[in-house]
């Protein structure tokens, strides 16, 4: 048994050591190198609500999701581009034709409270239940879930639907909870008590500070890194950003501006992980509006704008230039426009159009590096003659502008929009079909082939012939004239750089594939 | 005959209200405070551009979603409708529920109003330790370089804005030096981890209070230092420390006894700062979390625990100033 000894020599030397670290500034465990630390300490940027996959809302419920419950296949993109892979849960799981997925379970994972093994009915009971959740979308084309043995079992689709594994089973709504432990619970739904558990963490929260995961004894799949890790709720990025450079937390999203201040002057100790860039900005026009209805007009806009100086100026730099609404490393991902920036073009197209004097409204939403984007453009658009006039717009009313029901869409001539997708192109492209006029399709247009390619994509199970249609339907979009591409904004980790980070293309972090670099 | 009515006169009016009767005036005063403060925060609430449950789920929200959403939060309903039904039921305890998780909002609001009112308990205490005294002996020494120095820099405290007090506190002391922990409220259950958290937050929201309380005291304590049982009690030999600390201050700290009452329920919410600051889990923050993600039943049940609490400390404060004072009693 060893007993403290304090005397007084001891207590100088340690009172004068912990002094002098404090003094000098010094983190008193700066020198602890990872691989003796068991605790890991990341920053979420939400509490959570409800943990349910099938009422979910999103964010740091997915990442919670991932650390405890089961799923059949999760995400790869070892090659660079984003596919998925079997998860360490199952044996087997391979596509047998557009319509069925045959699985098998590995034998042995256990739910916590009691309820029992991983079955192939936890499997069926989970994925037909999404069919009627608030993610049905994803499920939708999911007939039903065939159980051969315990272990095995089959999904069957009712038609193809070719991004089905990815954001239906690789995403966030792909979790598989106890059929048992649901069983329980009253109306078998559920808000931030996770009925049973089966993955390599047991999970605690503390309302409003705090998630933490311990390791779970009777887990035997593979090992995490970190025996516990430790979620603090940070909500404001620049408090997190303060929180790692207190060394406080070990890894934590940050944002562009944030992004090219590290590119500069980097926090000691630390690495920048860029994770995937799944969101596309452009400027948008309405082709209804009596200012923007000649085409001519929007094309010489489309010259006019030069959004690599957007870029540069407002995201200093560290996002992608966009050629489209297919994000870097997704099928069917533009590498070029078919315009270009030409101010002398587009001031002859202005010409050509007969148009003078332009005066055109810009509406965008309240947010530092957009307003500042929406500025650039007002100076690009001034010196071919367009008098913009920049109009930031919060959140609230923003998101109804072009709505037809809501918005005053007839008036609403340019805007800055972003929207955020997942890993397949089907995603991006739903918005922008005939039926989504004046809902997401602001810019509203019209055309038959792009509604045809739209349905034939998500059949299409080759990769080759999927990425054709994708760029065709990008390319439609572009020849409307009703879209300038600005960037694909990148979701930005700054961590400590003895510390191998795992992040969803999303920007959800996988805590439990964390590990020591 | 007329003087003697007079006399009646006089002394009836000198005749102070009884307590109780103060007291039901002053609670009825306080319920209607609470009842306009509710209806201002529902109104403003709603009248935020932009439909409520769009906002509150997202740009992507399903329609179905967002019908769920409002058929739950009674959108559809006219306003006073709904806050009539809010009110009816917040009079039994039910608050609500939060729409996302339906966690009930009494209990979301219970698990982090403590750190609130810790935060706002340690914040006055250390500004009333250094704030009475000093402002005792600048009156004690009025003008000389010690009340000058305290009075310019009493000022400057209270010119600071709590929340520039916060940022600087913590880039020098948590991010440079690292001294003390940046964010959270420290681990449940451990009272040092908890102690440590609260140096720089308690630092930051009562450091203007420290000013505040000195130039109060400080004039309160000239006032009464004039006062002819002051020269009196100097007449009569007593010592100088005896004439400050025994009558001098314990008539001169009654007004501060309603400014503390009044600068605690004040702090409640105006610790919303530093809780942003340093990612306190508070009620203020609760607040400004659920503002910024619409969640309205949460907002409301928190600002209603809040402004009650604001009322009824205040109500304490008056009360006991009234008990002190009987004059007070005829003011209301």
């Amino acid at each position: 048994m060893s007993t403290l000894k304090l005397d007084r020599r001891s207590f100088l030397a340690t009172s004068g050591a912990i002094g002098t670290a404090g003094f000098f500034g010094l983190p008193l465990f700066a020198g602890e190198a990872m691989a003796q630390v068991k605790k890991l300490i990341v920053r979420v940027d939400s509490d959570i609500n409800l943990l349910d996959p099938a009422y979910m809302v999103g964010g740091s419920e997915i990442e919670i999701q991932k650390a405890v419950l089961p799923a059949l296949v999760e995400f790869d993109d070892a090659d660079g581009s984003y596919g998925w892979r079997p998860s360490a849960y199952v044996e087997k799981f391979e596509q047998r034709d557009d319509t069925h997925f045959d699985f098998t379970l590995k034998s042995g994972f256990m739910w916590t409270g009691g309820n029992g093994e991983l079955t192939a009915e936890d499997v069926k009971y989970s994925y037909e239940r999404m069919k009627t959740g608030d993610w049905k979308g994803n499920f939708e084309q999911l007939d039903r879930v065939e159980v051969t043995d315990k272990y095995s079992g089959t999904l069957v689709l009712s038609q193809p639907f070719a991004p089905f594994v990815i954001i239906a089973l690789a995403s966030g709504t792909g979790g598989i909870l106890s059929k048992a432990a649901m069983a329980k619970v009253e109306g078998e739904k559920y808000t931030t008590e996770i009925p049973a558990t089966c993955g390599p963490y047991l999970f605690e929260w503390v309302p409003q500070q705090k998630f933490v995961f311990k390791a779970n004894p009777d887990w035997t799949g593979p090992k995490p890194a970190f025996e516990e890790v430790e979620c603090l709720i940070i909500q404001e990025g620049s408090a997190a950003e303060l929180a790692f450079e207190a060394g406080e937390v070990m890894a934590t999203k940050i944002s562009a501006a944030t992004h090219a201040r590290y590119l500069e002057t980097p926090p000691a100790n630390s690495t920048v992980t860029v994770a995937g860039a799944l969101q596309y900005m452009w400027l948008g026009m309405n082709t209804e509006n009596e200012k923007l209805a000649d085409i001519k007009v929007r094309q010489a806009i489309q010259h006019a704008v030069d959004a690599q100086q957007v870029i540069d100026g407002a995201y200093s730099g560290t996002t992608a230039k966009s050629n489209g609404i297919i994000c870097p490393g997704l099928i069917g991902h533009r590498t070029a426009t078919k315009y270009s920036y030409d101010p002398a073009k587009a001031q002859a197209l202005l010409a050509e159009a007969g148009v003078s004097g332009l005066e055109l409204e810009l509406k965008t939403l309240n947010v530092q590096e957009r307003v500042l984007a929406a500025q650039i453009i007002q100076a690009q658009l001034q010196a071919v003659g367009i008098t913009v006039k920049v109009i930031p717009v919060d959140e609230g009313p923003f998101w109804e502008m072009g709505d037809q029901e809501k918005g005053d869409y007839k008036n609403l001539q340019l805007w800055l929009m972003r929207f955020g997708t997942n890993t397949d192109p089907y995603e991006a492209t739903q918005w922008f079909t005939s039926d989504q006029v004046g809902v997401w399709n602001w810019e509203r247009w019209k055309d038959e082939e792009f509604d045809r390619l739209y349905k034939e994509g998500q059949v299409e199970s080759d990769e080759a012939k999927r990425a054709e249609i994708y760029l065709r339907m990008q390319e439609i979009m572009e020849d409307t004239g009703a879209y300038v591409w600005i960037n694909h904004e990148p979701e930005t980790f700054v961590h400590r750089a003895d510390l191998k980070i795992t992040v969803m293309p999303s920007g959800e972090m996988i805590w439990r594939d964390f590990k020591s670099a | 005959m007329c003087g003697g009515r007079l006399a009646a006169a006089l002394t009836i009016s000198r005749t102070p209200a009884p307590m109780w009767s103060y007291f039901v005036k002053r609670l009825g005063l306080s319920a209607v405070i609470v009842l306009c403060a509710l209806l201002t925060l529902f109104l403003l609430l709603h009248l935020i551009p932009g439909d409520p449950a769009r906002i509150a789920l997202g740009p992507r929200a399903t329609p179905e979603v967002i019908a769920r959403y409002a058929e739950k939060m009674r959108l559809g309903e006219p306003i006073l409708t709904q806050f009539w039904i809010y009110v009816t039921n917040a009079l039994t305890g039910d608050l609500g529920a939060d729409v996302f998780s339906n966690r009930p909002v009494l209990t979301i609001v219970l698990e982090v109003l403590p750190n609130t009112l810790v935060l706002a308990i340690v914040a006055l205490a250390w500004a009333a330790l250094i704030g009475i005294p000093l402002g005792c002996l600048s009156a004690v020494r009025p003008n000389s370089w010690f009340d000058r120095v305290t009075g310019l820099l009493s000022v400057a405290t209270i010119a600071i804005p709590s929340f520039l007090v916060s940022i600087w506190s913590l880039l020098v002391f948590a991010v440079m030096l690292k001294w003390l922990p940046v964010i959270g409220a420290g681990d449940p259950g451990d009272y040092l981890d908890q102690a440590v958290h609260l140096i720089l937050p308690a630092f930051a929201v009562g450091l203007g209070w420290v000013g505040y309380l000195a130039r109060m005291v400080r004039a309160s304590m000239l006032e009464v230092m004039s006062e002819n049982y002051i020269r009196a009690a100097r007449a009569f030999g007593l010592r100088e420390r005896t004439v400050v600390f025994r009558y001098a201050l314990k008539v001169a700290v009654l007004p501060t006894i309603t400014l503390v009452g009044i600068g605690f329920s004040g702090l409640l919410s105006g610790a919303v700062f530093a809780e942003i600051v340093f990612t306190r889990p508070g009620a203020g923050k609760l607040i400004y979390d659920m503002v910024v993600n619409r969640n309205f039943p949460v907002v409301q049940g928190a600002v209603l625990i809040i402004t009650a609490l604001y009322v009824l400390i205040t109500l304490a404060a008056d009360l006991l100033v009234a008990w002190l004072d009987p004059r007070v009693r005829d003011s209301l």
